[in-house]
């Protein structure tokens, strides 16, 4: 859980994790390393179990799991359970969104407001969301509202934070600028403050959506609530160890394509950005 | 400059207002009265273990549709969470051994056992838990556990009271017996590795352990009373107070389902594959407990005494209030 309670870095997007221009495209290829290395995974899980390195009860062989995840593919249970915990993940991951947005824009510009919350903030970012799972049980029982608790609690303070960096890294040369330019307050947002903020802000969603999904996983596994997490644990408690790792595996899957699609969108919102750019024309 | 804030301002207290206001919001579902179709909606707490299987079963023949009541089972949480939620009321009944009824009754929860859930064998050779020990041990019988380490699921609970009066009953000392918390599902690994020197499992750990090649050394629950009720649903007393004919309703409906599932073990054997994931190679050779309405008062005396021995509470309590 150290990503719910460690401040995120407020590094905007792109910066150092991608080699650029020259260096990808000489580099070797990335789609072949990377099937190479599924692959290698999959035969070294495979021969682990047959070689009794460990029991095959308690790591049955990936042929099998695999076979267990194709076949609880074909039934409606499985994929009810993966439309719950993503929307479990949609919801909690836009409500955090919008607040965090909205509130972070409002005291980020009032200095005042900021400086007299920034001690409550401090105080209630590092609760681990988990810890308010006896909370959310309380008040929602095993219903998908406690997994938005948890979801919501979680991502709002990570897209918040990012957004409090951006709104204070505003250019005061080009504000200023747009004020002699004579550009209203809202006209200023659009065109200055809102752009400065968005990769800040990418950096949050992305960071959020990883953590949005690890805490949706949690609430359904723990509190119960509906989705592959509780899935889960009536396999578990049902001695099942294959169809165990079949929904880890499932569940592995949903995180890659989530990756994916977020880091689309953020190439997709931040085009004209440095960071995206530069990559792009390279 | 601050006028041109105000707006920012009160939209910021408006969301924060939104926010605390759902987050406040439902929670207390169950009393909404009577559904469209005349039923009474209850929902039943319970964890998917094979114990539960009349339950579903019951819902399943319409048995509780019968008796006027549209059944919501949950799963999940375990008895931390269910007992204070059918406190709280969202929850109108749920199932949990009678060690931990006992030990809430004693903390003034208001909770009351309205059904039987299930009953012990009495046999030792049949009966759905065990004592085991892992292949080639040299415990052979509950005596010898004398400083060895136990798996039970739960200090401090059914599992140790239990184990304890086996080891007693057996002439050993009960007091040199170091008990350590393991989930059932990781208790078969434990003894396999050598981790603990016995487990105390359930159904279908029991007959995965006996596969492993385990030994049962004592049958705790059939050693601590034969007519032993492991298990009992339960619900408030509020409702008890606001809504008698509907638990009337439950206890009979529950009843109904503990005779159709001791009377259709393949019935009740097929209900599994519903809510559970065991494997159907292994439903066959599971080991059921006896469903039936009775609930023993004598072992529940029993069970009081032992519970007082072990400290677990400080005067046996009364049954006459404890069960409707």
């Amino acid at each position: 859980m150290t990503e719910t309670t460690a401040p995120p870095p407020a590094v905007p997007v792109g910066a150092a994790r991608r080699p650029r221009g020259a260096a990808a495209r000489t580099g070797p290829n990335r789609p072949l390393l990377g099937t190479v290395g599924i692959v290698g995974f999959l035969v070294l899980w495979e021969a682990v179990p047959r070689l009794g390195l460990v029991s095959d009860r308690y790591l049955p062989p990936a042929s099998r799991v695999l076979a267990s995840l194709g076949q609880r593919a074909t039934t409606p249970q499985f994929w009810t359970a993966v439309g719950d915990t993503l929307t479990g993940w949609a919801l909690g991951l836009a409500i955090a969104l919008v607040a965090a947005v909205v509130l972070g824009f409002t005291l980020g510009s009032l200095p005042r407001v900021r400086a007299f919350t920034t001690s409550t903030v401090d105080f209630l970012r590092p609760i681990p969301s988990v810890a308010l799972i006896p909370l959310a049980v309380l008040m929602y029982g095993t219903d998908i509202r406690s997994t938005l608790l948890l979801v919501v609690y979680a991502c709002f303070w990570l897209i918040y934070i990012q957004v409090l960096y951006g709104v204070a890294d505003l250019d005061p040369v080009a504000e200023q600028t747009a004020r002699s330019y004579g550009l209203g307050r809202l006209a200023r947002i659009r065109h200055v403050l809102w752009p400065t903020t968005l990769p800040y802000l990418m950096t949050g969603v992305r960071l959020a959506a990883a953590v949005a999904l690890i805490l949706s996983i949690t609430a359904q596994l723990i509190i119960g609530s509906p989705g592959i997490g509780r899935e889960i644990a009536v396999a578990q408690s049902s001695g099942a160890v294959a169809s165990v790792y079949a929904l880890i595996v499932a569940t592995g899957a949903l995180g890659v394509v989530i990756n994916i699609g977020v880091r689309a969108l953020e190439r997709r919102v931040l085009r004209w950005h440095t960071s995206v750019r530069g990559e792009a024309t390279a | 400059m601050t006028a041109t804030r105000t707006p920012l301002a009160a939209l910021a207290a408006a969301t924060a207002l939104t926010l605390t206001t759902a987050a406040c919001g439902g929670g207390q579902g169950a009393d909404a009265g009577a559904s469209g179709d005349g039923l009474t909606p209850v929902t039943v707490g319970v964890l998917p273990i094979t114990a539960v299987a009349p339950l579903y079963l019951g819902v399943e023949q319409g048995l509780f549709e019968e008796r006027g009541l549209d059944v919501t089972i949950e799963t999940g949480g375990g008895g931390a969470t269910t007992v204070p939620r059918v406190v709280s009321g969202e929850l109108d009944f749920a199932f949990g051994n009678v060690v931990s009824l006992i030990i809430a009754r004693e903390q003034g929860l208001p909770l009351t056992v309205v059904a039987n859930g299930m009953t012990t064998t009495g046999d030792a050779d049949t009966d759905y838990s065990a004592l085991v020990v892992p292949e080639g041990s040299d415990i052979t019988s509950p005596a010898q556990l004398q400083g060895a380490t136990v798996a039970i699921d739960n200090l401090q609970n059914i599992g140790d009271t239990s184990v304890r009066h086996s080891v007693r009953q057996d002439g050993g000392d009960a007091a040199d017996i170091d008990f350590v918390e393991l989930a059932f599902p990781d208790m078969v690994g434990a003894l396999s590795n050598g981790q603990v020197d016995a487990a105390w499992v359930v159904e279908p750990f029991l007959t995965l352990a006996l596969r492993e090649g385990a030994t049962p050394v004592a049958a705790n629950f059939v050693d601590l009373h034969p007519e032993l009720s492991i298990a009992t649903y339960f619900t408030g007393d509020e409702l008890i107070a606001s809504d008698p004919e509907t638990v009337d309703a439950f206890t009979e409906a529950m009843n109904a389902s503990l005779v159709y599932a001791e009377d259709n073990p393949d019935e009740t054997a097929r209900i599994l594959t519903t809510f559970t994931e065991i494997d159907p190679d292994l439903i066959d050779d599971l080991r059921w407990p006896r469903f039936r309405p009775e609930i023993d008062r004598d072992a529940l005396e029993t069970v009081g005494e032992l519970m007082v021995t072990d400290g677990l509470i400080d005067s046996e309590p009364d049954l006459d209030t404890f069960i409707r």
